[in-house]
């Protein structure tokens, strides 16, 4: 090691001379988790590196294209996959910000009854209650401007289902975002070009900076330094993200400590590589796969503009596990969501400014697992239950019927095994499609679990303070972490619970 | 090598009709090969399997021992779409495969969307930042009241 950068810097691709850095604490992972612990440690006066896997973009560096935002964006060009019994695409970006950056931006309070189940089934509620993590979530709404959809943004396609929603009698709502100033330019998935998007590579990563922090992109972290049951640091090497070429090697030490926040996919995984052992690590990962309906209207319906994500429902989280969500999707991505190919899918492309699809995101009961595989890759598994299936086939039929009911000639449910395309006297023949999950065209898109907390020291890899089990100065604050799913978007769950966890060890 | 069977596979999945140009009147090619020459080798080898799977599959979708090249356009599409709703899950998962990586090609050209009335896409900057950040960094001050949540020493 011989080149030791000033504080408050960014670091990007290098090659040449091996890094060294040394710090308070070392966050692996700038998303929702890390990035939160972060800023909330820098803020208390400690000094922080930074280290994310992805690029440094700026919102002038965000692609157009699907193309480009699966290159740039996506972790491996979205091609994680959960398998089972069937093959389920994963969503996670790997950039400076995280999974934020392509997502819709949705903010949901963690609900009362998950935090009720924390408590009683996983002995976290001296840690984690309503109190405590309301108030991080006050804070966060306040400072990421989190605000509700106007309507005044919204395509057509969001409007007509909150209009559905109330017709049938169902709790409806503009989706809460952390966003200012949206011009409804339809680049949520793509991350937003207008900047109106509060992430953490437009926000508190460049107040850590401001504050003497360091940020280190491109960085895979290739292991966290254990030694004699501590944790000492981290090392890697840094990674080009055009060529891939591996770079200078890097290791920063850690003062305080380790904290690890480098997702569902990725936290796992990296204890596993690094050498530590739990009977439990790599249990308990879960997910909100969704399946989405669609609706085709005489009148257009405009998916390419508006926000994503702007209308949502959680009517049958409670008693069917099920939210319901508008989801507008690019072109590019329609494509290969609508059955078929060939001249039937040309003739159904042609009618896509009259689509609108609305899905339904299942909490899952199934419980999976990720591991390391030998080749440094990251191998899930995970299967929806029957019951799962039964709870989105519902969810299935209820969007079906309220597409219907506002005026859709017909719709496409996408399940193999049924008709494509089904018009309204055909609704109750959903009830026949089979509880097989490779009938069904999901996207996991919520992660959780592979490193559990809980106060059970046989059953949880963390503990309720988040730290790693049998090792000093090691922190899990992500969803990786979180014991449950939540039935709800969940970012908001997982910067509120890297926040509590840094303002203690701020003060520890 | 895999340019040629992989365009070919894609025009296929991604036919004209009278309204909407497909990828037998737009070249893959270019896209094909920018894809072979970026793409991770998962996805890659992925696609070789499609494609490999479409031209030797009209003997599972029409019990016809021939490659999909030698087919008529009726059939050929008639083969295509009964790829997509194949009984075996694997094939519709290839077929899946060749219309998620056809859709980023087609549904990004210039042409369809003048068809369906929606802007031309600009270039993808693909840059990322390699320097220091260029503007001013914020001052500690302009965020909204850190302190209040933000104590060392306070409880939880």
């Amino acid at each position: 090691m011989t080149a030791t950068p000033p504080c408050g810097s960014h670091l990007s691709y290098a090659e040449g001379a091996a890094l060294a850095l040394d710090a308070d604490w070392v966050v692996v992972g700038s998303g929702a988790g890390g990035a939160a612990a972060a800023i909330t440690l820098a803020r208390a006066g400690h000094s922080v590196v930074v280290v994310e896997a992805g690029p440094w973009r700026d919102p002038e560096d965000y692609p157009h294209t699907m193309y480009g935002t699966m290159r740039d964006m996506f972790l491996n060009w979205g091609s994680l996959v959960a398998t089972g019994d069937s093959i389920i695409p994963v969503v996670q970006a790997r950039l400076v910000g995280g999974t934020p950056v392509i997502n819709s931006a949705i903010v949901v309070r963690t609900p009362g009854d998950v935090l009720a189940q924390w408590r009683d089934e996983h002995g976290l509620g001296a840690v984690f209650h309503e109190e405590s993590i309301g108030r991080a979530q006050d804070a966060i709404e306040a400072e990421l401007q989190v605000q509700p959809t106007d309507r005044g943004v919204m395509g057509p396609t969001a409007t007509f289902m909150l209009d559905a929603l109330q017709r049938f009698g169902m709790e409806a709502h503009p989706t809460d975002r952390n966003v200012a100033n949206c011009k409804g330019a339809m680049q949520c998935l793509q991350g937003c070009r207008n900047r109106s998007k509060q992430t953490a590579n437009v926000l508190w990563l460049r107040e850590l900076i401001a504050r003497g922090g360091t940020v280190l992109s491109c960085a895979p972290v290739d292991r966290v330094r254990l030694v004699a049951g501590s944790a000492e640091g981290v090392d890697g090497r840094f990674e080009h993200p055009v060529t891939k070429t591996r770079g200078a090697a890097f290791g920063v030490r850690a003062r305080r400590g380790v904290i690890v926040a480098a997702s569902a996919t990725g936290s796992a995984p990296l204890l596993q590589a690094s050498g530590y052992r739990h009977p439990w690590l790599g249990r308990g990962w879960r997910g909100h796969p969704g399946a989405g309906v669609v609706g085709v209207y005489d009148r257009p319906m405009d998916m390419h503009v508006g926000p994503s994500q702007a209308a949502a429902s959680l009517h049958l989280r409670a008693t069917g596990g099920v939210k319901l969500e508008h989801l507008s999707l690019p072109l590019e991505l329609f494509a290969a969501r609508i059955s078929g190919a060939g001249r039937d899918l040309m003739r159904r492309l042609e009618e896509y400014r009259h689509c609108a699809m609305w899905v339904s995101a299942v909490r899952c009961d199934a419980e999976g697992s990720i591991r390391r595989t030998w080749w440094g890759g990251t191998a899930l598994h995970y299967v929806p239950s029957r019951r799962d299936l039964a709870r989105v086939r519902e969810g299935t039929k209820t969007i079906m019927r309220m597409h219907f009911a506002m005026g859709a000639r017909k719709v496409y449910p996408g399940v193999v095994g049924m008709p494509t395309e089904f018009t309204p006297d055909m609704v109750d023949q959903i009830d026949r499609a089979p509880l097989d999950n490779r009938c069904w065209t999901w996207v996991l898109s919520h992660l959780f679990g592979g490193c559990v907390l809980g106060a059970d020291p046989a059953r949880s890899v963390v503990a309720p303070d988040l730290a790693v089990r049998g090792v000093k100065r090691l922190h899990v604050v992500d969803a990786s972490a979180l014991p449950t799913t939540l039935g709800v978007n969940p970012q908001h769950t997982i910067m509120a619970v890297a926040i509590v966890t840094a303002r203690r060890l701020a003060g520890a | 090598m895999w340019v040629e069977p992989i365009a070919r596979a894609l025009a296929a999945t991604f036919p004209s009709t009278e309204r909407l140009p497909g990828l037998d009147q737009i070249d893959p090619r270019p896209g094909v090969r920018r894809l072979l020459a970026e793409a991770p080798l998962a996805v890659r080898y992925a696609l070789y399997g499609g494609a490999l799977l479409y031209h030797c599959g009209p003997v599972i979708t029409l019990g016809v021992p021939v490659l999909a090249g030698w087919l008529g356009t009726e059939r050929r599409d008639r083969h295509a779409a009964r790829l997509a709703t194949h009984p075996i899950y694997l094939v519709r998962q290839a077929m899946l495969l060749l219309k998620s990586i056809g859709g980023l090609i087609w549904g990004a050209d210039p042409a369809v969307r003048a068809v369906l009335g929606m802007p031309a896409y600009p270039p993808d900057p693909g840059t990322f930042r390699e320097g220091p950040l260029p503007e001013p960094p914020r001052t500690p001050t302009a965020t909204p009241a850190p302190a209040s949540w933000v104590q060392p020493g306070a409880a939880p």
